[in-house]
């Protein structure tokens, strides 16, 4: 997906189904994001007294901070605690007509990490987690004493097999985490019950968790999303194990779904950039604003997460999903 | 009557053994995961031993049905429904031990149709299966009923303990379920080439197949109920990608056509120019 190949070749696929369908679809395509409007992901490049700056695909960005920019690393702190050199994610409000060079930053994150996936290997409260990566290279986690109570509350199985999900922040080669991002299955890994049986038609719209992941080897402001249901004969990762605990149309890498965070009332149209293997694995609710229905239907990227006006420590906002498929 | 009884068990102890066997190997090597009691193994070895114990039901079936006849009658004939003796046992013990340490696990007997947790069912049908093993040991080799009588009593045996052992299987109850109910076509798993098979069989093909390049598709993606084929053809001396929809309902299903110029394009998402496409769809 990353390449812009692959990407336009996804994007002319909008045009060869409205050659078919005579549907919206190019506009659609047209309509969704290039990139963030509210959101840059870059590095911090200097924090002055009352004004940050990222270094970003776009170049140096300059982002006014005030006492209510909301800064967190690991928690809430200063916007003075950042260091330069540290990777963030910064939300800002629109830029206006009357000023368009100044910004001002609305949310900051620093060293934001996640890692979601089952356990492999336990050595006290350090672990190595499969999160279903191409290479299947595990990730490392270590869960410091100041928060192994508040994780282990809602994640007491910490042994191999079991599933792992957990927000902190990115050290080196590992994830302190800090936080847990939702409660433990009461099931093994692979053992996720299966969906209700559905005599007709999926109903439209779908709803659900919405929950995001890191950037593997996906740009780091791409806008999209990981989708459940990829379909197994698409030339993608095979579906394994069918799509989780929400039954979700199959689609194919570069389809474009709608999705909405149900608790900002914010929506875009996103195409499908990865292959959900772990939201399959989870069937729990998200409880940002109400209670939402059973299971994950969109593993976002962090830009698309925020973008939606999601906070990256809560770990999930209430959703709901639409797909173009008639 | 007894003596029925015991005879039709060396059957259909060797037919529950294959039937458990294949369900077991389609699950094992479809899915990730196993179920039943190699969940208490650790993860690692949890395929290796599902893959194990379909090999064990596969050679005490055969063996059971080898030495059924005059061949190997007498001690290897003891011997198999021994084994089949020993290796349900162990499983009434087995499933007895995985309700208690993990009463969510089904039994996987059969595969993926074991799903349920284990119940008092499933291990009385484990014992039922035992017994009835011990009792086949010293049973004559089996031969052709002399009778029409005594047929009939061989087919009232074997239907009698079919109802027993469907009183005890919950698997019936999700086998009819599975049956009786169809996926809708947006969640069934459809290969390519069953598309590509009705595409190929489909009166739009015919009309348009002689404006291909080539009938190598050069793109092939799915939404839903439809899945996109991508031909190069030439239409009026230009050249299009012609592009065929094919609904996966099943075959017989409609075939749409559409035909886009190979130029006509537009810049890719990440190239677009920006605008505030949020706000847009926030009147949504």
């Amino acid at each position: 997906m990353p390449e812009s190949g692959t990407s336009a070749r996804f994007a002319r696929r909008a045009l060869l189904r409205a050659a078919v369908f005579e549907t919206q679809d190019q506009e659609l395509w047209a309509d969704r994001p290039a990139t963030a409007a509210t959101v840059a992901t870059g590095v911090l490049a200097e924090v002055r007294g009352d004004e940050i700056a990222v270094y970003s695909e776009r170049g140096t960005e300059f982002f006014g901070v005030s006492p209510a920019t909301v800064t967190w690393l690991g928690a809430r702190a200063s916007p003075s605690a950042l260091r330069p050199g540290d990777p963030v994610i910064v939300r800002h409000l629109k830029v206006g007509a009357a000023a368009p060079a100044r910004k001002h930053a609305e949310r900051i994150w620093a060293r934001a990490g996640r890692v979601t996936g089952t356990i492999v290997a336990a050595d006290g409260l350090e672990f190595l987690v499969d999160t279903g990566r191409d290479d299947r290279s595990p990730q490392r986690v270590v869960i410091p004493s100041a928060s192994s109570r508040q994780i282990q509350v809602r994640f007491p199985r910490l042994a191999p097999g079991y599933l792992l999900d957990v927000i902190g922040t990115r050290h080196g080669d590992h994830l302190l985490a800090v936080a847990p991002a939702t409660a433990q299955p009461p099931y093994h890994a692979g053992h996720s019950p299966g969906p209700p049986l559905v005599g007709g038609p999926v109903p439209m719209p779908i709803s659900g968790s919405a929950v995001w992941h890191e950037p593997d080897d996906e740009p780091p402001g791409l806008l999209g999303l990981a989708y459940p249901a990829i379909d197994p004969e698409g030339g993608a990762q095979p579906a394994d194990g069918g799509t989780g605990c929400v039954r979700l149309p199959y689609l194919s890498l570069g389809a474009t779904v709608r999705i909405r965070n149900e608790c900002t009332e914010r929506a875009a149209v996103l195409p499908v950039t990865g292959d959900g293997t772990m939201a399959r694995e989870f069937c729990d609710r998200c409880v940002e604003c109400g209670t939402s229905p059973k299971g994950r239907v969109a593993d976002l990227t962090m830009a698309a997460f925020v973008e939606l006006g999601g906070n990256l420590e809560d770990g999930c906002f209430n959703a709901t999903l639409r797909t173009m498929a008639s | 009557m007894l003596a029925v009884m015991r005879e039709v068990q060396v059957p259909l102890l060797a037919a529950l053994l294959f039937g458990g066997c294949a369900a077991k190997a389609r699950h094992a090597i479809g899915a990730r995961h196993s179920s039943g009691p190699t969940a208490m193994v650790p993860l690692r070895l949890r395929r290796p031993a599902t893959l194990a114990l379909c090999a064990t039901e596969f050679a005490l079936g055969a063996a059971l049905l080898l030495t059924a006849g005059r061949v190997g009658a007498g001690n290897p004939a003891s011997a198999a429904r021994a084994a089949a003796a020993l290796l349900f046992g162990t499983a009434a013990a087995a499933l007895h031990e995985l309700r208690a340490r993990r009463p969510d696990a089904g039994c996987g007997c059969f595969g993926e149709l074991s799903r349920t947790p284990v119940s008092w069912r499933v291990i009385a049908r484990a014992t039922l299966l035992c017994v009835a093993a011990l009792s086949t040991i010293g049973v004559p080799p089996l031969r052709m009923p002399d009778s029409a009588m005594q047929a009939w009593l061989t087919l009232a045996a074997v239907a009698a303990e079919l109802v027993v052992l469907v009183a005890l299987s919950p698997e019936i109850g999700q086998a009819l379920l599975r049956l009786s109910h169809a996926d809708p076509c947006e969640l069934r798993e459809v290969p390519v080439w069953r598309t590509l098979s009705a595409l190929h069989a489909s009166a739009s093909w015919r009309r348009y197949q002689q404006f291909l390049v080539t009938t190598a598709p050069t793109d092939v993606w799915r939404e839903g109920c439809w899945r996109f084929v991508v031909f190069p053809g030439v239409l009026a001396s230009r050249p299009v990608d012609m592009v065929f929809a094919v609904h996966l309902a099943g075959r017989g299903t409609p075939v749409r056509v559409g035909a886009l110029d190979s130029g006509a394009s537009f810049a890719p998402p990440l190239e677009m120019p920006r605008h505030d496409p949020l706000e847009m769809s926030n009147r949504v």
